[in-house]
């Protein structure tokens, strides 16, 4: 008996090996296990033997159809995981090609130093104004200590429109954002901590000059911000503009009519192209008391600082552009390269 | 102002390197802005004169010359130059001489003669770029002297880009007493002389009463018997070419040379042309005109101020001279002026004849009323000793001078301003170097100095002025950088409203690029793109435009775009999408003056974006297919989400009539959007389909706080039901009409799709609807679901004449 057992167990183990698929599998299954299966029959021949026989075949019989069952089980996820493997193979795709679907656009380079500018000023609560850019004289120029006539003016080629102010005045285009210091501080009480970014125009127009172009005001009044917190400040967004401490800054007396003392604010890096060179990047000063009663605040107990800027120029020194008409070409090539 | 070093080292000479002396300039506000030597480098070049010259024996052109160049013989150099001549002093490389350009000078054999070192041009020397010969140099010069000790050539021009307020500057007098004040070298002034009379000759000078505001001071004297011909010295020429005037005439260098060293500007009339023998100073009459030195004839208005004959204008007050009585070579008698003219009677005036001039630069910034005479007398002594001549008698007239107050500086509030500890002691110092008078006294709030600014500063009237010297004298390089402490108040934008770096970045992430374009335009785009002229009033000129096509002032963006879009095309980009954030103008009387408003003129942010081509990148997975109206639509319902805008058919200049749509948000119109009209594509050379919208910044930055509602627990029922309805009717009108209505349940009802074709009776089209019905208190039945079905086919049968598409 035990000899037809082990017979049986390994045709089971060895037509199980060879069942391809799972119908071939099912099929062998049914010559073992199934009603008319050999094992079967064995087990339907237990009830002709000896009872004292009976327990021991029954128990042989029954360790042969567990190994023929684990074997089938075997065989069983064998043949599936082939056909999983298959199926995968076969579901194989091309990884490197392009994913699909639009592509990705840009911001602007000049707004993208804009933002920057703005979260670093942000971070030390300054607020974000912005306003005409068709302006008044009084506030593009008289607010700002600049009378008609005076010689500083012929510092800015103005852009005039064909219209008149309130006062008769012709309106002309801002040449500066210094226009916001004024619009800002008449309707803020201090501390007024404020950047107004935006559009500037003057009639210049050249490989170095765009006659649009983009400035960033600074204002900070309060009752005793000094010449050298405006260093302290200036020099801080520079090195954290351009990310190193390395930096160099340094303060030049200059003039401007709504600032005193003046300064033209210039900065060297310590490595790249221009290391060592000093850049002009920013006018500043301590605002002019007659602008600061102006603003409508009384300069004897308020004092503070004004500073400009350009952003084109940051942004070409930032990211190493060498045309100032690039910025406004709206190439795609140009463009392209400031993804994110 | 451009000057020259060594000129301005002959009246203070501190000890630092020309570097050093242009670092210690610019750090003190005078900035260098260019520095260039005179002369390249070049060495052994001497002085010699020309002993004798021979025909070179072997060669047609070349000369055999002997030179003394200082040494103990004769030196023998043959020379090739047409213009040698025994007698002539020239300039002589000798034999080791390294010449600009990396010549040097070896004993050499020419054609077989030996030649001892080159006689030079000034081209070889880099001197000039002509080459017309040798230099002839001034027979006075001694031979063997260095030829740059003789001509000065170690020296540098330098060029100072000084600021408006520093019109004491405008004189190698006023840079060298800013040196001597930073460096504390002395400083030595040329000699103002008097020079006395010789003749009684005056010429009268009428100052109008009314014009003690143009003239403050005038004086003068008559100079006869001039040599107009004699030769400017050599050494007056250097220094005016070193200073970048060009040298014209004795009597006219000279008054350049004055002005130049004093900063007074002056000016010589030829005695003989004054018509009537008198001079007048008033203001202008309207009307009146002045024919000027340089040919030019130039209508003045009344607030011109003149020097007249005695009756016509003769010359500009304070700016340039008249052409009558302009000096010329055959001038024998002259008068010579030296006047004050108000800053505020000048300013502005030569600029609005378009041109400038050097008196016209000083006067108008102020130049030092108290050295007018001594000018005066300057300039007579370098006409007599140059063109000679026998001086009169200096008429002096002081009829208005600007006062000096005295101005107050506060030691506290300086370094308020400053914010450093200056000291009494430090402050005086620093007053006491720049020559200022002044006083110290104790009072309550602490030390207050009184300074009275000397008459070449016209920028002291304030504190600030003061203190701004203060600092400036200090070193703006020794100033700490501190960084301010002040009050922590929390500043964020609400959240209902979108930052412009939000929607740009959602933007750039729908692929579109963000453009920057110029305010103003060409006409031609107003007129195109929105109806300027015709359906829109004309756009905003600007009066001074820089070029035709940027001559008025944008309406609308679509200009910017479309020309950006055609600049790219025309680089073979097939597929340009843009967008931009910018101001737009156009004139509004029911704007009024405002805390960020301009009378008159509306001018708000728009927001606008551009798509040209194929509606996605080219790429492998993906049919191409050229962008439309619902792809832009697509894009700007996104930038508004949440807030849905509705879109209504209607027309606009610059976009296709049946593919353009206002766009109404809330009830109100906030832009448009279309596909651009064939003409402009045509016109504009756009090959391929070209979308865009325009809407206003203000709807877009506007957000909504999110209001949660309680989610339903019982399953929604969906319905998909297709309506065939005439092709005329819009899918948001069937929208409208069951949103209106609302039959019971119907919570949402979308459209899903639109056909037209085999199938559909012509004339007609399919729009397919999902419709959405919910009760939040108990799963619908279906009998319930059917009736209110039935009422929303019944709606659209009854106003759209729609039937439910079998």
């Amino acid at each position: 008996m035990q000899a037809e057992l082990d017979r049986i167990v390994s045709e089971a183990l060895a037509s199980f090996a060879n069942a391809g698929d799972s119908p071939r599998l099912e099929q062998d299954k049914a010559r073992f296990l199934g009603k008319t299966g050999s094992l079967t029959e064995l087990l339907k021949s237990l009830g002709k033997l000896e009872p004292s026989e009976r327990k021991e075949a029954g128990a042989a019989i029954n360790a042969a159809k567990a190994t023929i069952e684990a074997a089938l089980d075997a065989r069983r996820r064998a043949i599936a995981d082939e056909a999983l493997q298959a199926r995968l193979a076969q579901e194989t795709i091309d990884v490197s090609l392009p994913g699909r679907g639009r592509g990705r656009g840009a911001i602007h380079p000049v707004v993208r130093t804009q933002q920057r500018v703005e979260a670093i000023f942000r971070s030390i609560g300054f607020d974000i104004a912005d306003g005409p850019e068709i302006e008044t004289d009084w506030y593009n120029f008289t607010a700002l200590n600049n009378p008609e006539n005076h010689p500083a003016r012929s510092m800015q080629d103005t852009f005039y429109i064909d219209g008149h102010d309130s006062e008769g005045k012709p309106l002309l285009l801002r040449t500066h954002t210094s226009p916001m210091q004024v619009r800002h501080a008449r309707t803020h009480k201090p501390p007024i901590k404020v950047i107004a970014p935006g559009r500037t125009y003057r009639v210049d127009s050249d490989a170095t000059h765009s006659p649009m172009f983009n400035q960033v005001e600074g204002l900070w009044i309060d009752e005793d911000i000094s010449f050298a917190h405006l260093k302290g400040v200036y020099t801080d967004f520079l090195q954290t503009f351009f990310e190193t401490d390395q930096l160099k800054v340094r303060f030049r007396p200059s003039y401007f009519p709504f600032t005193e003392p003046s300064a033209e604010v210039d900065m060297a890096f310590d490595s790249g192209p221009l290391k060592g060179r000093w850049l002009e990047i920013s006018g500043a000063g301590q605002v002019h008391p007659t602008v600061v009663r102006n603003f409508g605040l009384d300069p004897e107990r308020y004092v503070g600082f004004a500073f400009g800027s350009g952003l084109e120029r940051l942004t070409m020194l930032r990211y190493g552009i060498g045309d100032l008409r690039l910025f406004f070409e709206n190439d795609l090539r140009f463009l392209q390269q400031f993804q994110y | 102002m451009q000057f020259s070093e060594s000129w301005l080292r002959s009246f203070v000479d501190p000890a630092i390197d020309s570097e050093a002396l242009a670092h210690l300039l610019t750090m003190s506000g005078l900035e260098v802005e260019e520095r260039n030597p005179v002369a390249p480098p070049f060495t052994g070049v001497v002085v010699a004169k020309v002993l004798t010259v021979v025909p070179h024996p072997n060669a047609d052109r070349l000369r055999l010359c002997t030179v003394d160049a200082g040494g103990a013989a004769p030196l023998s150099i043959v020379c090739g130059a047409p213009n040698v001549r025994e007698g002539m002093v020239v300039a002589c490389a000798t034999v080791g001489a390294a010449l600009p350009g990396g010549l040097n000078i070896k004993r050499a054999q020419v054609r077989k003669v030996d030649s001892e070192g080159m006689l030079c041009s000034a081209r070889e020397l880099g001197l000039s770029e002509e080459a017309d010969g040798l230099m002839d140099l001034p027979a006075t010069l001694v031979p063997g002297t260095p030829l740059r000790a003789a001509l000065g050539l170690d020296d540098m021009k330098v060029v100072v880009k000084l600021t408006p307020n520093r019109a004491d500057c405008l004189s190698l007098h006023g840079i060298a007493r800013e040196v001597a004040a930073l460096t504390g070298a002395a400083l030595t002034l040329p000699p103002c002389t008097p020079v006395a009379a010789t003749i009684d000759d005056r010429l009268p000078v009428a100052i109008d009463p009314g014009a003690h505001d143009l003239c403050g001071r005038f004086a003068g004297r008559v100079i006869r018997g001039v040599d107009a011909r004699a030769a400017t010295p050599d050494w007056m020429k250097q220094r005016l070419e070193r200073s970048g005037q060009r040298p014209i005439s004795a009597l006219v260098d000279i008054s350049n040379y004055v002005m130049l060293e004093l900063g007074q500007p002056s000016h010589v009339f030829d005695l003989d042309r004054i018509r009537n023998g008198r001079l007048g100073v008033r203001w202008a009459r309207p009307g009146e005109q002045a024919t000027l030195l340089n040919d030019t004839t130039v209508d003045l208005a009344a607030d011109f101020g003149v020097i007249t004959d005695g009756d016509q204008p003769e010359a500009i007050a304070g700016i340039m001279g008249g052409g009558h009585t302009a000096v010329s070579l055959d001038t024998r008698n002259v008068y010579v002026e030296s006047a004050f003219w108000w800053p505020a009677a000048i300013a502005g005036r030569a600029r609005r004849l378009n041109f400038t001039t050097e008196a016209g630069h000083r006067f108008e910034r102020g130049v030092d009323f108290s050295r007018a005479v001594d000018c005066l007398e300057r300039i007579t002594a370098l006409i007599l000793s140059i063109c000679g001549g026998s001086a009169g008698p200096v008429d002096d007239q002081v009829l208005a001078l600007p006062a000096r107050s005295p101005v107050r500086l506060r030691v506290a509030r300086c370094n308020r301003v400053i914010g450093i500890d200056f000291t009494r002691e430090s402050i005086a110092r620093i007053f006491d170097r720049l020559g200022f008078a002044w006083t110290v006294s104790a009072e309550a709030g602490g030390d207050v100095f009184t300074v009275t600014p000397p008459a070449h500063r016209f920028d002291l009237s304030i504190e600030e002025d003061l203190i701004e010297e203060v600092v400036r004298i200090h070193g703006y390089d020794d100033l700490p950088a501190i960084p301010p402490a002040s009050v922590a108040w929390m500043r964020v934008l609400p959240e209902t409203r979108r930052s412009a770096d939000t929607v740009r970045a959602a933007l750039a992430g729908r692929d579109f690029f963000e453009a920057l374009n110029f305010g103003f335009v060409d006409p031609r785009w107003e007129a195109d793109f929105a109806g300027a002229g015709t359906d829109a009033p004309a756009p905003i000129a600007l009066v001074n435009p820089i070029a035709s096509q940027l001559a008025v002032m944008r309406s609308t963006l679509i200009g910017g775009l479309v020309a950006n879009v055609q600049h790219n095309v025309n680089r073979r980009q097939a597929r340009v999408r843009l967008f931009e954030l910018g101001r737009v103008f156009r004139r509004d009387p029911t704007v009024a003056d405002g805390p960020l408003s301009v009378a008159g003129i509306d001018q708000p942010l728009r927001l606008a974006a551009i798509a040209h081509g194929d509606a996605d990148p080219e790429q492998w997975g993906v049919k191409p297919r050229p962008v439309d109206f619902y792809d832009l639509k697509a894009d700007l319902e996104a930038i508004l989400s949440p807030r849905v805008a509705r879109f209504e058919q209607a027309v606009h200049p610059a976009l296709h009539p049946g593919r353009c749509a206002r766009v109404v948000l809330d009830g109100r119109a906030i832009g448009w959007i279309g596909e651009l009209h064939p003409r402009w594509q045509q016109q504009y050379e756009l090959p391929a389909a070209t979308a865009l919208f325009e809407i206003d910044w203000t709807a877009v930055a506007e957000g909504m706080l999110p209001v949660a509602s309680d989610l339903s627990r019982f399953p929604p029922v969906r319905r998909d039901l297709a309506f065939v309805v005439d092709r005329g009717v819009r899918a948001q009108d069937l929208v409208d009409s069951v949103m209106a209505e609302r039959p019971p349940y119907v919570e949402g009802f979308e459209i899903f799709d639109s056909y037209a074709g085999s199938g559909i009776e012509s004339g007609k089209k399919s729009l397919a609807f999902r419709v959405l019905l919910q009760d939040t208190r108990k799963t619908l039945t279906d009998g319930e679901v059917d009736s209110s079905i039935a009422r929303l086919v019944e709606i659209i049968a009854t106003r759209h004449d729609g039937r439910l598409r079998q």
